[in-house]
């Protein structure tokens, strides 16, 4: 779907994004990760056929970004982070309007809204909605259209945890529709989540690319902390591959003295970090 | 289909936003205006209400329409959506010169002005002059305020020539001026060829230069923080 060759660009005389090269296959969920600043938004923009002075090749759709015709637009479905919606208009009238803007046939209006929980606010004017009812209906207006490849960017902000489920779970209906996706965000749980394959962008280069579970568990081993009783509590670690060599484990387990176990991984923030040397804020 | 659309959208976007009630009431006060003047005032009065009101209300509504829809980031959706800036200049251009050609209707009627159709060709094209003046200061600022001030020089570069040209008080070069071969054909005083190709030439370079410059907003305003 997406087939990105030694892409570079530049603002200034300095380059901004270098020698960029990956490829996204139809069906998956793929996401950008990285500070501000680090490329992503030029990268995204560079894809959505917006800046084309660019140096090698971004395919998308087998069209070559910078040469995008008047449909391109067609097949490519935006969330923003922020609304895109006339506040003036109800819900409904919103998704009419931008339903008209597309030759493709549209999907139901009230089937989207319900989706998201907002069937009985469409008549409702988007001025009188709350922060996260404007970011489940801006989500069902990049899906308006149906198209096969979906940018979202930061789709669970502001988000309450019942509707960041739903919206995760509207993500992951859609990949099972067979829909490409391109995600930012700066949520790690949400990336491991629901990215088959992330890209960690620092300085207009990517640093890692792989699966969220192949770069936790390349990088750090699970680890193991317990605790016991000795003159107050004590706490020790121990690498989830050298358990069977922990004999004070084994002695603390036979004497039934171990007080808490459990164990742990490092989390993609962690990975970001020790990649990049950067954090992701 | 899709521009049909849009200049649909754009009609009920401005009745929502209250235009259609705004000039049915001002249309009611220049009618009682018109009314109340000698009937020798009629003719000339009735040219400078339409050239100055509604041909002119691009000039003064692109300001609004368009920092709205930015305030409201509509535009970046835009950016990466399949409407073209052509469609949605013309969209714009053609749903003001509609409001414009209704009143200015209505007022040539009140005013007995010899040539309607003459006075209609003279309304759309000073609308489509004042509307496309208007979208590229309106791609161009930030704030209402910003909006008004920019207005003011095309206000007195349009306005001043076109009203000394209306009484006969202007230098006769300035009568292939646009704003002036657009007040003659309203005022129903007749063209001149040259003078016509003189103003469809700066519509069009105005054209031009207002689909370029809302592409640019698009990708400026939008799309940058994705």
């Amino acid at each position: 779907m997406i087939q990105v060759n030694h892409l570079s660009f530049r603002y200034t005389k300095k380059p901004f994004i270098q020698d960029m090269n990956f490829s996204v296959a139809e069906g998956e969920i793929f996401g950008f990760l990285g500070p501000s600043g680090a490329g992503k938004s030029t990268l995204q923009k560079i894809l959505l056929g917006m800046l084309p002075n660019y140096q090698g090749s971004a395919m998308v759709n087998g069209r070559e970004c910078k040469n995008h015709g008047s449909d391109f637009y067609e097949s490519i479905g935006v969330d923003f982070e922020y609304s895109t919606l006339y506040e003036k208009l109800t819900a409904k009238e919103n998704l009419q309007f931008f339903s008209s803007l597309y030759k493709r046939q549209t999907r139901a209006i009230l089937e989207l809204l319900a989706s998201v929980g907002l069937e009985n606010d469409a008549d409702k004017r988007v001025s009188d909605y709350s922060k996260g009812m404007k970011s489940r209906l801006n989500f069902v207006k990049a899906l308006l259209h149906d198209p096969e490849l979906l940018f979202l960017d930061e789709p669970t902000s502001g988000l309450d945890p019942t509707n960041s489920r739903l919206m995760k779970d509207l993500i992951l209906a859609e990949k099972r529709r067979g829909k490409t996706i391109l995600l930012t965000t700066h949520n790690m749980q949400d990336a491991a989540e629901l990215c088959d394959r992330v890209a960690f962008i620092v300085g207009g280069t990517i640093f890692a690319l792989d699966s969220p579970h192949n770069l936790i568990m390349s990088k750090g081993a699970a680890q193991v902390t317990y605790t016991w009783l000795d003159h107050g509590e004590q706490t020790a670690s121990c690498p989830m591959d050298k358990l069977s060599e922990d004999t004070r484990l084994h002695m603390l387990i036979a004497e039934n003295r171990l007080q808490s176990i459990h164990s742990s991984e490092p989390t993609l923030n962690d990975i970001f970090m020790e990649i990049t040397g950067r954090t992701l804020v | 289909m899709r521009f049909r659309h849009l200049l649909l959208w754009d009609m009920r976007f401005q009745a929502r936003y209250g235009f259609y009630l705004l000039y049915g009431f001002l249309t009611a006060l220049y009618l009682l205006l018109l009314v109340s003047l000698p009937q020798s005032w009629k003719k000339n009065a009735a040219a400078i209400l339409i050239f100055s009101d509604p041909a002119a209300m691009g000039l003064f509504f692109m300001g609004a329409i368009v920092l709205l829809e930015k305030s409201q980031r509509v535009t970046s959706f835009f950016a990466v959506s399949p409407l073209s800036a052509l469609e949605y200049v013309c969209a714009k251009v053609l749903s003001l010169s509609a409001i414009g050609l209704l009143v200015a209707a209505v007022l040539a009627a009140a005013a007995g002005c010899p040539s309607l159709p003459s006075m209609l060709v003279g309304t759309f094209l000073s609308s489509v002059f004042f509307t496309l003046t208007g979208i590229l200061i309106a791609t161009k600022i930030t704030s209402l305020n910003q909006f008004l001030l920019a207005t003011v020089p095309v206000e007195i570069l349009a306005f001043v020539p076109a009203i000394l040209h209306l009484f006969g008080i202007a230098p006769a070069f300035l009568r292939f001026f646009p704003p002036n071969v657009c007040m003659d054909l309203i005022a129903g005083r007749g063209f001149s060829v040259i003078g016509l190709v003189f103003t469809a030439a700066l519509i069009l370079l105005l054209f031009v230069a207002a689909c370029r410059c809302v592409m640019k907003m698009w990708i400026s305003a939008g799309g940058v923080k994705l």
